[in-house]
């Protein structure tokens, strides 16, 4: 799953299946699948001091440290996140990164240095940059899964590069020229391209959420809006005539319903995606609640502005911690084996080892 | 190392362990990859001090309280030292590598929104102001080079009120509530000094490139939040000129005035006349707020310079 902490357009880093010998005995014999919970154990307090120590070996060695910090952060909430008693790692080059950072610098000084100077040069970089980042992204969807494991084992990443082009390419220019009307059906595709080419050992993932589903939470959301907007202005003229102070909340009830809506899809979409990916016989579900998880993001939000910034990594781990215990592997079968035979398989093919050109961008 | 059906063994040298992360799992990896999963962090740590195994220092603080109250604190004093310090010298040097035409196309956008929104044109006759402008034109500069700049007069609205500002493109603009309230030619002239002194200084450049590094540094500190959260205190911190900003423009334009025979107590006239008139609208405003702070301080210093001649 896209690990919480990292929003929603995060490359897919997948958890599942499978199991250990701590699995309880009935589960063996197979009948109803049996839920088991992600377990998160990750802590604000300890958190804290990675974040802080994190930040400033950021700031004074001028953001090199910076890829160092990412593997530490994902470190931190990979493993105390934990299925069945096993529990994720997190196992990437702080170099791979830093390289993909380094690129990633590189492109965007000489993108707007050219745009602010030579517009028409500009836009050939701007032509360029389009043309390589898919490539580059679907390299970082491998390095995110490759160097994800659970249990010992390591997930893996087969997305085409046609396939990369068509997502990060065809589909945004489809979006925008049709003015977002097609963006829910490309979210969709980039969904199916990131889970169904993702595997743990040698079992697929397969994802099977419809367009129709997508487009279905994005119209809620939209109608949320819209009844949001027509509820205020009917309130807002219904008080103006009685008790002006009542115009004083407008601005409040605008800023509750904008900050409204992005957990608001975060939640139906983390439900969507998930209760529609299946590893092996394994199916998953999810079920975040809009309500609870608005709750979340606007304490944290307070408490972010009240103390300046140092409640973040508290935040972070409250969000992780909600997202990650909303979700359950539905095992159907004794998890143990699989996780065996997957293991068994791997050792066969050999497992491709870091890839020569091993890079991680952030999405 | 051995367990209920396993037992192995290896030099310490050969094998990994993986970081210490709070109550989470710590690895400990052969070199074949096989692994083992440790919970019982006491001991391992015992095990490991024992065999001489140490963690890499920045990630024993990470755990360590006092060493993570002491880089809480090494963080806030680097922010404040960057800000008050590190900041004003960067943008200083940075100020002059800025090209011409950005300068110019950041005043120009600044003016029109400011003739959109706080500002409309000018109600005092031609006859009124063009000798004024005439005369400032012809006046030396104090330094060897001269300054292009060009004289502008607003109608403001409420919120500006009897004020005087410059671009960084050398663009100046007097307010007609200025204008009226100043007792004589010679004390628009003062401020009008003033205000070059800030385009000579480059003052309203260096404070867009402070506010930009502010604006970076927030959204890197807070990016996971949200841009909205990043852009609101950027603004905030970046208000107003610093006290050494109007020191250095007031430097300015008294050097100006001395040298085409004009008093500086002209521009202390000036300031004092704003500060009555800002007061008389707005109740005493305290000083940390405002724009132009210590301006007694300023006054008396004018008048020093004045008295010096």
């Amino acid at each position: 799953m896209s690990h919480p902490e990292s929003g929603s357009h995060d490359t897919p880093t997948l958890p599942p299946p499978s199991g250990d010998l701590t699995v309880p005995a009935p589960y063996r014999s197979a009948a109803a699948p049996q839920a088991l919970p992600f377990v998160f154990t990750g802590k604000g307090g300890e958190y804290f001091g990675i974040w802080i120590v994190n930040l400033l070996l950021t700031i004074v060695t001028l953001g090199i440290y910076s890829a160092w910090a990412k593997v530490r952060r994902l470190q931190y909430f990979y493993r105390n996140t934990s299925l069945a008693g096993a529990s994720f790692d997190y196992h990437g080059n702080p170099m791979a990164i830093l390289k993909g950072r380094v690129i990633m610098f590189v492109l965007f000084v000489v993108y707007n240095a050219t745009a602010q100077f030579f517009p028409l040069f500009g836009l050939i970089v701007f032509v360029a940059l389009a043309a390589v980042m898919p490539f580059l992204l679907q390299r970082s969807l491998r390095f995110r899964a490759h160097y994800t494991s659970w249990s010992g084992l390591r997930f893996g990443f087969d997305g085409s590069l046609g396939g990369a082009y068509r997502v990060f390419l065809l589909w945004p220019f489809l979006t925008t020229i049709t003015l977002y009307l097609l963006g829910p059906m490309w979210h969709q595709r980039l969904k199916q391209y990131q889970h169904r080419h993702a595997r743990y050992g040698a079992t697929q993932f397969a994802f099977d959420a419809r367009v129709g589903g997508f487009y279905r939470v994005y119209l809620l959301a939209f109608g949320v809006v819209i009844g949001g907007v027509i509820l205020i202005v009917i309130a807002s003229g219904l008080g103006a005539t009685q008790n002006s102070a009542f115009v004083g909340l407008l601005p409040f009830a605008i800023l509750g319903l904008a900050l409204f809506i992005q957990p608001y899809l975060m939640a139906k979409l983390q439900n969507l995606v998930w209760n529609h990916t299946q590893i092996g016989p394994n199916r998953f579900d999810s079920h975040v609640a809009s309500g609870r998880l608005f709750f979340i993001v606007i304490t944290n939000l307070i408490g972010i502005v009240l103390t300046l910034g140092l409640y973040q990594p508290f935040a972070a781990i409250r969000l992780a911690r909600y997202r990650l215990e909303s979700v359950s592997l539905l095992a159907a079968g004794p998890l143990d084996e699989f996780v065996a035979g997957q293991q068994q398989e791997v050792s066969a093919t050999g497992e491709g080892a870091a890839d020569v050109f091993d890079i991680d961008i952030a999405l | 190392m051995t367990g209920a059906t396993a037992a192995r063994e290896a030099p310490l040298a050969e094998l990994r362990i993986s970081e210490p992360m709070g109550k989470a799992p710590r690895l400990i990896t052969f070199a074949d990859g096989a692994f083992c999963e440790v919970r019982d962090h006491a001991a391992l740590a015992h095990l490991l001090a024992a065999s001489g195994h140490r963690d890499r220092a920045h990630v024993r603080w990470q755990f360590d309280w006092r060493m993570v109250a002491a880089t809480c604190l090494a963080f806030v004093a680097l922010a404040l030292a960057a800000y008050f310090y590190g900041l004003p010298v960067a943008a200083r040097l940075a100020a002059p590598a800025v090209p011409e035409s950005a300068i110019k196309l950041m005043s120009e956008q600044t003016l029109d929104f400011m003739d959109a929104r706080l500002m409309s044109p000018s109600k005092l006759a031609p006859a009124e102001v063009e000798p004024l402008v005439r005369r400032f034109a012809a006046l030396r500069p104090p330094e060897a080079t001269s300054i292009a700049h060009r004289v502008l007069f607003r109608e403001a609205d409420k919120r500006i009120g009897a004020n005087a500002f410059a671009l960084p493109d050398g663009t100046l603009v007097v307010t007609d509530q200025l204008f009226r309230l100043a007792g004589s030619q010679d004390e628009v002239i003062a401020v009008l000094a003033h205000e070059l002194g800030h385009v000579a200084e480059r003052h309203g450049l260096r404070m867009v490139l402070q506010s930009t590094a502010v604006g970076m540094f927030l959204a890197f500190y807070l990016g996971d939040v949200s841009t909205v959260l990043a852009a609101a205190p950027a603004a905030l911190l970046q208000a107003s000129y610093s006290r050494d900003m109007e020191r250095e423009a007031d430097d300015y334009g008294s050097a100006m005035l001395r040298e085409n025979g004009l008093s500086p107590a002209l521009l202390a006239n000036m300031l004092e006349r704003l500060e009555k008139a800002h007061r008389d609208k707005n109740g005493d405003v305290p000083e940390y707020l405002s724009s132009h702070p210590t301006t007694d301080a300023r006054i008396r210093a004018l008048r020093g310079g004045a008295a010096a001649r």
